[in-house]
């Protein structure tokens, strides 16, 4: 019996339960749905072989693998579904059966996709994330909304489509469509799905869809959102592209050049995107170092950052709820009404900051050690600035100018139980996984899950050629170092606040690299639809009078009435079939 | 005695501005007091600085006590991360001046600025 159920996908499951609970009227029986599908799932992910094909599917020829776990596998998947747990919790006050739906089948694609065992069921589940994902944009009913939901749409089926194009390259090439890592981006299809993967992890240039979608997303929507699109493709680089080393240096870009962008931005869910930008950067750049204490710290960092990142999320959300604002600019002294919450963010805050003692620390502790014992220098004090940035935006303004600084003067409720309860579980997991281990709890139960471990490494872990070692992130060293790191921050931090020269938050509109494709992107397209209207009309009668023309030539010369009819049958057949054997051998001949 | 207000250029009487009345924590919450009843005093912005300067300092002093085994050399030296992670932060901080007058933007540069979810419901 544990066979056959460890053989059904959880991801699966997640996915026809959404969308089936968008069709389910009676809220308490939809939410109980959607809160206890993920655990389902997550008994049905304990009861899976490792390393084997669980589901397969033929079709057209393909043997399609619809479920294959690995260590890899196994740590993404399993932070999805605490993730899509933990927001279904957190949705309960919620009354709207499109989102719940959509939200599920979401974290359920992004399940599958983790679990696909070839291109092409990536691929689809791929397309299934993005078109679900976008109801949640949708869903606030702004707008501004509305149409950072196109955009965003049009991006993701974009990454869908060159990956769909790289996936045939790779099955012209091979004969199949297996998820073994590229070695060289000289073989076919490998920079197409590179570019596919881009895109959803946010590189720079690439990255705008994120800070236009997420903050105009429903509250709950953006708490979704934040845990799942970029992880899956941080999963897939790490499944295809490790050790790749340009990823090294795209990683390091990206966890800084967020930091300037989120220190003059107002908007805290949009603040909490680029910080996304920059966690995911730790990532990327782990992935590019490719050995096994590297691929151990970027896993470990996807599955601390989706606990993190959605608290802090969840914590905005929850002040968004209450205040209707999330703008730095309009809040302040919250924590006189809603102290539960100020709590849970200050824990997320230390979190991604990586004080000891929280998940961030055990997490980055591993990408850190990974790149300085490679001797990359520079990438070394970029990730380190990008540390002390980190702590700028997430850990300090997030929490300092929503719940503390300049008292507001707004006094609303506390967050609703279930939020409450949705950032405590939180919460206790950013604290669960970043104590020292003791009897069993602490970060060891993080470290068991990581895909490079002795006992069964994962095949990326094998690439480099460097040996699996134990990392242990509690040292004096380790300690002493990040806490002066830190420390350091905070005391300039209080000390440019002081001074007054910490800049003032001020509502606007930040210019990014997007301002290309939204001013002169968008006046290009005005402008070219300006001149089609007025010339168009003029070209289509010029157009529509030599067709008519030339049609009555055709007509009075190959009618029963025409010129050709006129002569003997065989002249004329004759006449036209070397004329027609000419433009063959003509064509024939070009087209050698 | 009192102090007669003061006119502007033209002549005319300039209304002496009043301070905002400060919010009000009556309706503070009971938690909140519990365990964020510290913050509003007005000592607590400088015992916060004491505080924090006195971690720092004990942290580089203990730094002097640890032979650290770094992986790149130059960080072995004393301070290094201490320095760093002042200059990155006072770095990435001062850095908003220059790029907010460079980028910020009226919110409805790009049309209709952004507003409240429908699934926010506000009692502020």
């Amino acid at each position: 019996m544990s066979g056959l159920l460890g053989q059904i996908n959880p991801g699966l499951l997640l996915v026809l339960v959404g969308f089936a609970g968008c069709l389910i009227p009676v809220r308490r029986v939809r939410q109980a749905l959607m809160v206890g599908t993920p655990v389902v799932a997550m008994v049905l992910l304990a009861l899976a072989e490792r390393g084997t094909d669980l589901s397969m599917v033929s079709v057209l020829d393909l043997e399609l693998i619809l479920y294959r776990v690995d260590s890899l596998s196994f740590i993404f998947g399993l932070a999805f579904l605490i993730a899509a747990f933990l927001n279904a919790i957190y949705a309960l006050h919620t009354d709207d059966r499109l989102q719940d739906g959509m939200a599920l089948a979401y974290a359920g694609a992004a399940v599958s996709a983790t679990f696909a065992g070839d291109l092409m069921t990536l691929f689809v589940f791929w397309e299934i994330t993005a078109v679900s994902s976008v109801f949640l944009i949708l869903r606030a009913g702004t707008k501004a909304a509305y149409q950072a939901a196109m955009r965003y749409l049009g991006v993701q089926i974009f990454s869908g489509v060159l990956l769909l194009d790289g996936l045939a390259y790779v099955y012209k090439s091979t004969g199949g469509l297996s998820l073994d890592a590229f070695t060289s981006f000289d073989q076919p299809g490998a920079k197409l799905i590179f570019v596919a993967f881009a895109i959803k992890a946010a590189f720079p240039f690439l990255h705008n869809w994120l800070q236009d979608a997420y903050p105009k997303a429903t509250v709950v929507g953006a708490v979704v959102l934040s845990a799942f699109t970029t992880k899956l493709a941080v999963y897939a680089f790490a499944r295809m592209f490790p050790g790749f080393e340009i990823l090294i240096w795209i990683g390091a870009i990206m966890t800084v050049f967020p930091v300037f962008f989120a220190v003059i931005e107002n908007d805290l869910r949009k603040v909490l995107s680029y910080s996304l930008n920059n966690q995911l950067g730790f990532m990327i750049c782990a992935i590019g170092i490719g050995t096994p204490l590297a691929i151990n710290g970027a896993a470990a960092h996807a599955f601390a950052h989706i606990i993190y990142k959605g608290l802090l999320f969840m914590s905005m959300g929850a002040v968004l709820y209450r205040v209707g604002t999330a703008k730095a600019s309009e809040l302040g002294g919250l924590y006189k009404s809603m102290p539960w919450t100020t709590i849970f963010c200050i824990i997320g805050a230390v979190s991604i900051s990586a004080f000891p003692l929280f998940s961030g620390f055990v997490a980055k502790a591993m990408t850190m050690s990974a790149v300085a014992k490679e001797g990359y220098i520079v990438i070394w004090l970029m990730l380190l600035f990008a540390s002390a940035g980190v702590l700028e935006h997430s850990g300090i303004k997030i929490p300092y100018f929503t719940f503390f600084g300049h008292d507001s003067g707004k006094r609303v409720k506390e967050a609703p139980f279930n939020m409450l309860l949705a950032m405590g579980l939180a919460a206790f997991i950013c604290i669960a996984i970043g104590l020292p281990t003791i009897g069993g709890f602490g970060y060891g139960w993080l470290y068991n899950m990581l895909p490079c471990t002795v006992t069964a490494p994962a095949d990326v872990c094998m690439l480099s050629g460097k040996e699996i070692k134990p990392y242990a992130p509690y040292t004096v060293d380790h300690v002493l170092t990040q806490l002066q790191l830190l420390m350091f921050a905070v005391l300039a931090f209080i000390l440019l606040k002081r001074f007054g020269l910490y800049p003032p938050e001020k509502p606007g509109t930040i210019l990014d690299t997007d301002w290309l494709l939204r001013k002169p992107g968008f006046g290009m397209v005005k402008w070219a639809g300006t001149v089609w209207g007025k010339a168009g009309p003029a070209m289509t009668g010029f157009f529509a009078g030599l067709g008519a023309r030339t049609f009555e030539k055709i007509e009075t010369t190959f009618s029963p009435r025409g010129a050709l009819a006129r002569g003997p049958l065989t002249v004329s057949m004759a006449m036209w079939s070397g004329v027609l054997l000419g433009i063959v051998m003509l064509v024939v001949l070009l087209g050698r | 005695m009192t102090v007669p207000p003061e006119r502007d250029s033209s002549g005319r009487f300039i209304k002496p501005e009043q301070e905002a009345p400060k919010p009000s924590d009556e309706k503070m919450h009971p938690m909140a007091k519990l365990i964020f009843g510290w913050v509003g005093s007005p000592r607590t912005p400088i015992m916060l600085l004491i505080l924090v300067i006195l971690i720092c300092a004990g942290l580089v002093a203990f730094d002097l006590t640890v032979n650290r085994h770094e992986y790149l050399d130059f960080a072995n030296a004393n301070g290094f991360y201490a320095i760093w992670g002042f200059a990155a932060f006072g770095l990435a901080v001062l850095s908003g001046w220059p790029l907010g007058k460079l980028l910020r933007r009226d919110e409805d540069y790009y049309g209709e600025a952004d507003t409240t979810p429908q699934d926010v419901e506000s009692d502020s």
